[in-house]
């Protein structure tokens, strides 16, 4: 009789135990945000197939968090960026994704990278309303995806519409081929391509795919050159166009090569050496040596931080975005939310970072804040501008 | 069209070689100690990341380069085989091979801790250059991964025929019990073994390397050799090379005919249907027991 006593007293001091021990209450009014911090969430590649970009951009956020923290932080708050590596592979996106949200409880899931990675966790983010703010991926999908997702620049399908209009109308090309990706990221472009070049009256002359971390082309070299066109345009990343270039200079073939920001990298040169000679590509924020207010603080802040790291397109990027970022947080205010800071962005019109671009957010249905692209070509072993800024007047692929 | 068919079947020719190699490094181990060494793959992206320290870090001439290459990777094998698989030599055999596995992931991780997960270029001294010979496009560099594998071979062959050495090793691989009774220290020769095998690992890896571009990922290489082995039959030195050949070649005509989807399953899908067909592979012995 006494030992079923005390089993039970044991029992329920237990079960007391464990609901004594329940987390404390909220102690702000939004899940990330506390009195002194603001907690930021990233899901990026570091050590997969576009390892680049994920740990430039991963610098880059790092570079202006680290200087803001230093000067206090914005409305007093300090930022703090957790991020995870994908390995560009959707499921463990997706997974890293749920830990950024249930465990480390962040306020907002910033620079996610890669198109089919950020796809993946898309509706996840929505049924949990984190607003997914500029993530790494110019897909025009997230400038259609409704509330919770804010794109920032020209998408991968007004930078082809900008590639076709070049091809056609100033170096009247008409056979134009489409070596892409196979997935969300390569169809995005090679779709909104396609869809311009009706308006010319034109197709594709060859269109050739190739799947996501493939390392071998000559299949596709072969298509290409059998095709005879003129202009390839690339919908790729950085190690992709160098070894596709090389393997149709193999076969005798010299078409021009000409494909969106994600090729606009050290890397593809480094890669290609001769072989991307002459390449094309479309730049939506400046290079990393080009002059002003804002690319001096970048300097100096990626010189302060990661003296390491080679100044690049792929850090530019990252840190534009955490600039974008911090504007943002400036104009919400101290009473932070997760509306409230999409409402913030919402309101940003002709704002000049310091580097001669602006941003506004975009009307017409689509959320994003800044339409204009540059060309740039590859001359002598570095990316050069080619022209000056345009801003896309129409969209592409909605 | 005939024209870049035969290119195809050039440069397949080339990536076959390679493939061919690794796949004989998987098999000589196999023959010898019955073990599946999945850290074979790992071998060839080592020796891609040794070539990259000697030239480039430390600027040494190329051929100097290729030869100390091979060379540590060899003393690679045989580390290995002393470390991981000796201690555990008693276990299953299963349990050795996870322990490859295992290897495998940590020699992955290492280059990735050393040389950081972006991609690298490794130059060579096979020039990229187009040639065109009659209707054949191709560039020396796939003339040189060919000839340079096919002399090894030719020279592992000549070994096992006719070198003392060549012969214990065929004859552990027969029976260890008979060439122990024959004065064979079965021991020595297991280390061997396997220093061969990632010696052959890492001859592909300097070939191979300046091609694909080099990141600790690049052992992935692995599965295809091994998939060329089973092709050729399991336990099959020419299966392995005719396997890992075959591959190469089938593999560019199919993304040349089909898509690059189909070109990722190819490999498989001949795979399949080889087995089906003839379950121990093109050369592979059927085993069969008296009674």
């Amino acid at each position: 009789m006494k030992r079923f006593h005390r089993s039970y007293a044991v029992l329920a001091a237990f079960i007391a135990l464990i609901c004594a021990s329940r987390p404390p209450a909220a102690w702000a009014a939004e899940v990330g945000v506390t009195d002194k911090e603001i907690i930021v969430g990233a899901g990026v590649d570091l050590t997969g197939a576009v390892a680049n970009w994920g740990v430039n951009i991963k610098a880059g956020m790092e570079a202006v968090f680290n200087r803001v923290n230093e000067a206090g932080g914005v409305h007093g708050r300090k930022i703090k960026l957790i991020t995870y590596d994908h390995v560009y592979q959707p499921p463990k996106a997706v997974a890293n994704a749920k830990r950024l949200v249930e465990r480390d409880k962040v306020f907002i899931m910033m620079g996610h990278l890669g198109t089919p990675t950020t796809k993946a966790v898309k509706e996840y983010l929505e049924e949990k309303q984190v607003p997914n703010i500029f993530p790494a991926t110019l897909a025009s999908l997230w400038t259609t995806s409704g509330k919770w997702h804010v794109g920032d620049l020209a998408t991968y399908a007004d930078q082809t519409w900008l590639i076709i209009d070049y091809l056609v109308k100033e170096r009247q090309f008409t056979k134009i081929a489409s070596f892409y990706q196979d997935d969300e990221y390569g169809l995005d472009g090679h779709l909104a391509g396609k869809a311009r070049l009706k308006h010319y009256g034109l197709d594709y002359i060859a269109e050739v795919d190739y799947k996501r971390a493939d390392i071998d082309f000559s299949s596709q070299a072969a298509k290409l050159k059998e095709s005879g066109a003129e202009a390839v345009i690339l919908q790729a990343v950085y190690r992709e166009p160098p070894r596709l270039a090389e393997q149709c200079h193999a076969v005798g073939y010299e078409p021009l090569f000409i494909g969106p920001s994600p090729i606009v990298v050290e890397k593809t040169i480094e890669l290609g050496g001769r072989h991307v000679e002459g390449m094309i590509g479309v730049e939506v924020y400046p290079l990393p040596t080009d002059p002003g207010p804002f690319l001096d603080q970048y300097r100096a802040d990626m010189q302060k931080y990661f003296p390491n790291l080679a100044l690049d397109t792929t850090n530019v990027y990252g840190y534009q975005k955490a600039a974008l970022f911090v504007e943002a947080l400036q104009r919400t205010g101290r009473d932070l939310t997760r509306d409230a800071l999409l409402n913030a962005i919402a309101g940003i019109k002709d704002w000049d970072p310091g580097w001669g671009l602006k941003y506004s957010y975009g009307g017409d249905d689509r959320r994003v804040m800044s339409r204009s692209a540059r060309l740039v070509m590859v001359k002598d072993g570095k990316w050069a501008r080619m022209g000056e800024w345009m801003e896309l007047a129409e969209g592409g692929r909605r | 069209m005939v024209e870049i068919l035969a290119s195809q079947v050039v440069s397949g020719l080339a990536t076959g070689c390679v493939y061919a190699l690794v796949a004989l490094g998987f098999v000589l181990i196999f023959k010898a100690t019955d073990v599946v060494n999945f850290a074979q793959g790992e071998f060839v992206m080592a020796s891609g990341f040794i070539s990259y320290t000697l030239l480039i870090w430390y600027g040494l001439p190329y051929w100097l380069v290729f030869f100390v290459t091979i060379l540590l990777s060899g003393v690679m094998g045989v580390v290995l085989e002393r470390v991981v698989v000796r201690p555990i030599m008693s276990a299953p055999i299963f349990s050795i091979v996870i322990a490859t596995i295992g290897a495998s992931t940590v020699m992955r991780s290492a280059a990735g801790i050393v040389y950081g997960y972006d991609v690298l270029p490794l130059p060579t001294i096979f020039s990229k250059d187009p040639i065109r010979l009659g209707i054949l496009n191709f560039t020396i560099m796939d003339v040189g991964v060919i000839g340079c594998s096919l002399a090894i071979m030719l020279a592992l062959y000549l070994f096992f025929k006719w070198t003392k050495t060549g012969m214990a090793m065929r004859a552990t691989a027969q029976s260890q019990t008979a060439a122990q009774l024959m004065g064979v220290s079965v021991k020595q020769i297991f280390s061997l073994t396997w220093a061969i095998s990632a010696g052959i690992g890492g001859i592909a890896g300097v070939l191979i390397a300046p091609i694909i571009y080099l990141d600790p990922n690049l052992g992935i290489i692995g599965v295809k050799a091994f998939a060329g082995a089973i092709l050729g039959g399991f336990g099959s030195i020419p299966g392995a090379i005719v396997g890992g050949m075959l591959l190469g070649v089938l593999e560019n005509l199919s993304g040349y005919f089909f898509n690059a989807g189909i070109k990722q399953v190819s490999t498989y899908i001949l795979l399949i249907l080889v087995l089906i067909v003839r379950p121990s592979g093109l050369f592979g012995a059927v085993a069969m027991k008296k009674v």
